[in-house]
């Protein structure tokens, strides 16, 4: 897991270690039973105070995200179910967020595109189904 | 819940040099487990304030204490339990770096000597050689293994990376954070002042900004980081005249308006979006730059 911390973001970087590891579990970068960096390095590695590195762990900790075995490390726990889904959401956004600027650059109007993500669905949506037809026939 | 005592207690602080006013009228408090940062350009007072936290030098008006005590009737234990490294390193030049240590050493109660291998191979240091032989890189190296061996409860920086080259300031920086802040995690308290700040800006829990003997901010660094904002905004035709009080700095060119912000954002980014910018975007400024913002500040305007 290679972290990244942008001060300029104004988020504290506790806050930004805590959201990397949620991020890395939800899309799969991290796997459950993975090891966290220790924290020295990590500290030193990121010019990070140690305090700040333990902070961030001991949140994911009570957030239920890792699990922190004495003297083995910090590893991603296998569930966590009730966090990933707000996760996924926030992924989701972001990409949501980077269609609608294109959208406002591209000058297609808010009705216009809602109404574009309505057909692109359906388009998939058919496209899954010719799919699983497909398959029917081989069988 | 008793709060605990204070590492360092600083209250209404003054010194002067004959009628040179270095310090006037400074308060601070640092926490136990804290990495405070004392910020000012050269000239603004630091380090009278931390010779005075050392009994290097009387507090003309006002009190220190550190760790509780009166650094002039406590000296011993006020060092016992703290490690200095000046701005201005010097060792006996004939010792060589081994007997210094050893000499070092021998004023203290406690010395880890598994550290002192660790970071003598870190620094790549020769133990035979004289330390008037040594750059001044590897003065300040020697002088952070003197520092970070006793393992102290608290470790005094004054300027440390000053002068010295990338390498050996990351160095350093990386042995403050792996090899000082070791062990009695959340306990080991480190006051740092510095012009160089960027180096330091992951380090830095809460600091003050000194100009002219006197506090001009005193902040945690996450809630500074929240307060003070670059705001940019760009568009279509001429922006409107609106009203930018609040704001520290405001640069316009053509369609584009850039702002500096210290706690105003959100109100000011309101009034801009009123007016349906093409691009709104907000950073917030590293601790240099909000160094920088609080100075300018300060002058008139």
């Amino acid at each position: 897991m290679l972290f990244q911390i942008n001060f300029k973001s104004g988020k504290p970087a506790y806050l930004q270690l805590v959201d990397q590891v949620k991020v890395a579990a939800a899309s799969g970068t991290m796997r459950p039973g993975e090891a966290l960096p220790s924290i020295r390095p990590l500290a030193e590695e990121l010019h990070l105070n140690r305090n700040t590195i333990a902070k961030a762990y001991s949140e994911l900790e009570s957030q239920g995200v890792i699990e922190t075995l004495p003297g083995k490390g910090s590893f991603l726990k296998e569930n966590h179910s009730p966090l990933r889904k707000e996760i996924r959401r926030k992924l989701l956004i972001e990409e949501i967020d980077e269609a609608i600027v294109m959208a406002h650059h591209l000058q297609v109007p808010g009705a216009e595109f809602l109404d574009l993500i309505q057909v692109r669905m359906d388009a998939l949506e058919r496209k899954r189904r010719a799919h699983e037809d497909d398959k029917e026939k081989t069988k | 819940m008793n709060s605990p005592i204070p590492a360092i207690e600083i209250q209404n602080l003054a010194y002067s040099y004959g009628k040179a006013e270095a310090v006037h009228d400074l308060s601070l408090r640092v926490l136990p487990g804290r990495c405070y940062g004392l910020f000012g350009r050269n000239g603004a007072g630091k380090t009278t304030t931390m010779k005075c936290l050392l009994n290097l030098l009387r507090p003309q008006r006002g009190q220190v204490r550190v760790f509780g005590h009166d650094p002039a009737k406590a000296e011993v234990e006020v060092k016992r339990r703290l490690a200095y490294v000046p701005d201005q390193v010097a060792f006996y030049p004939w010792m060589s770096v081994r007997e210094t240590l050893d000499y070092l050493a021998s004023f203290r109660e406690h010395w880890n000597r598994k550290k002192e291998e660790e970071l003598f191979e870190r620094f790549r240091l020769d133990p035979s050689k004289a330390t008037g032989a040594l750059s001044k890189g590897q003065r300040t190296q020697l002088a952070l293994i003197a520092a970070i061996c006793p393992e102290t409860d608290m470790l005094v920086l004054d300027e440390p990376t000053s002068g010295l080259d990338p390498i050996v300031r990351r160095e350093f920086i990386e042995t403050v954070i792996g090899a000082y802040q070791e062990g009695n995690l959340g306990n080991r308290t480190i006051l740092v002042s510095t012009h160089l700040i960027t180096e330091f800006e992951g380090l830095i829990d809460e600091f003050t900004i000194m100009d002219q003997g006197v506090s001009v901010l005193s902040l945690e660094a996450d809630e500074a980081r929240q307060r003070y904002q670059r705001i940019r905004a760009r568009f279509a035709q001429m922006p409107p005249e609106l009203d930018f009080q609040s704001a520290l700095r405001v640069r316009r060119d053509g369609r584009e308006i850039e702002l500096i912000v210290n706690g105003s954002g959100p109100e000011l980014l309101e009034r801009l979006r009123a007016h349906n910018p093409e691009a709104l975007t907000t950073e917030a400024l590293t601790l240099e730059e909000i160094f920088v913002a609080a100075l300018k500040s300060e002058e008139p305007r």
